[in-house]
């Protein structure tokens, strides 16, 4: 029970970013050349990011032996997580600028001159491109959060909820959802999808962890900790 | 063409944001599972810990290395 709430919730709160992030440029697309191309060019993209799903989740859960996956997914997890962690660190000690959704919206809609006639290609490509890079990130955070686990299930749940919540909201407000805490999810998921990766990488090296899964949550501290250590380091007056 | 090479540079930009690190990452990795093939859970503490320390590490070496690329203010 624990698990299966730990892997929807990680697989929620990281897709729910990078959903965010697909929604800003859809809306740009949309709102500045019409409609038709850019949710055309959504649709090809979920089509393609929803193959990727079944063909690698498929593969992961019914051909890879158990130790093998946990070690290659809990790197490749370790890794991915460490990156929004470490992005996470400079974002909260001010050193890189944090994530902007109304500032992305309006680099897009700058590129972006007038309304198409007939096909729009160009709206089309941008929300097709822009939704597939960004789900390629949902793909790797469901598959690895719930593919060695077992939790597939709930990780695709977590990971279809919030799309369709990011969308409905992104339907509803016709805006950049520049209210959700995109920098502060990015730090929690960083913690988790790190603490599961060393996990997981772990037990694929043939280790037992004490207490099993809720060894988790004591490597979560750990990293929470570890993350604050940097950015108070880095705020010191010597590094100003 | 350039959609394929911006895929396969966002696949890889997923798990790699300085090569560095990554590199440091595994070789981590490696040695921890030297370590908890001979010493068992033990040797998890160590690998934990040189984990955590490395996003110390590179994180401040990052936050200086972007100090002294940006220009002083003229105050």
């Amino acid at each position: 029970m624990y698990q299966t709430v730990l892997v929807f919730g990680a697989a929620f709160l990281g897709s729910a970013v990078e959903s965010t992030e697909a929604l800003t440029i859809v809306l740009a697309v949309g709102l500045t050349r019409g409609w038709r191309a850019p949710l055309l060019g959504t649709l090809a993209a979920l089509v393609a990011l929803a193959v990727l799903v079944i063909f690698f989740g498929q593969l992961i859960v019914t051909r890879i032996p158990e130790g093998a996956l946990k070690l290659l997914v809990g790197t490749l997890l370790l890794l991915f997580g460490l990156r929004w962690l470490h992005k996470a660190v400079l974002r909260s000690a001010g050193v890189v600028d944090k994530h902007d959704e109304d500032l992305a919206y309006r680099n897009t809609v700058s590129q972006l001159q007038g309304a198409a006639a007939g096909r729009d290609w160009v709206g089309f490509v941008l929300a097709l491109k822009g939704v597939f890079l960004e789900g390629l990130e949902v793909v790797f955070i469901v598959i690895a959060v719930g593919g060695t686990g077992r939790g597939l299930p709930a990780a695709v749940a977590g990971g279809l909820l919030a799309m369709v919540v990011v969308a409905v909201a992104g339907v509803v407000v016709r805006r950049p959802l520049a209210r959700v805490p995109e920098n502060t999810l990015k730090y929690a998921v960083g913690v988790v999808l790190t603490s599961l990766g060393t996990f997981w990488a772990a037990e694929g090296m043939g280790a037992s962890w004490p207490l099993d899964f809720v060894s988790i949550l004591g490597l979560a501290v750990i990293y929470f900790a570890a993350s604050r250590l940097a950015i108070a380091m880095i705020r010191r007056p010597a590094l100003a | 063409m350039s959609f394929l090479r911006s895929a396969g540079e966002a696949v890889i930009g997923l798990f790699v944001g300085d090569w560095v690190q990554s590199a440091v990452v595994l070789l981590i990795l490696a040695a921890g599972w030297f370590a908890v093939s001979r010493l068992g859970a033990p040797a998890l503490v160590v690998l934990v810990a040189l984990l955590a320390g490395q996003l110390v590490w590179f994180a401040r070496a990052e936050a200086r290395r972007s100090k002294r690329l940006r220009p002083q203010s003229p105050s």
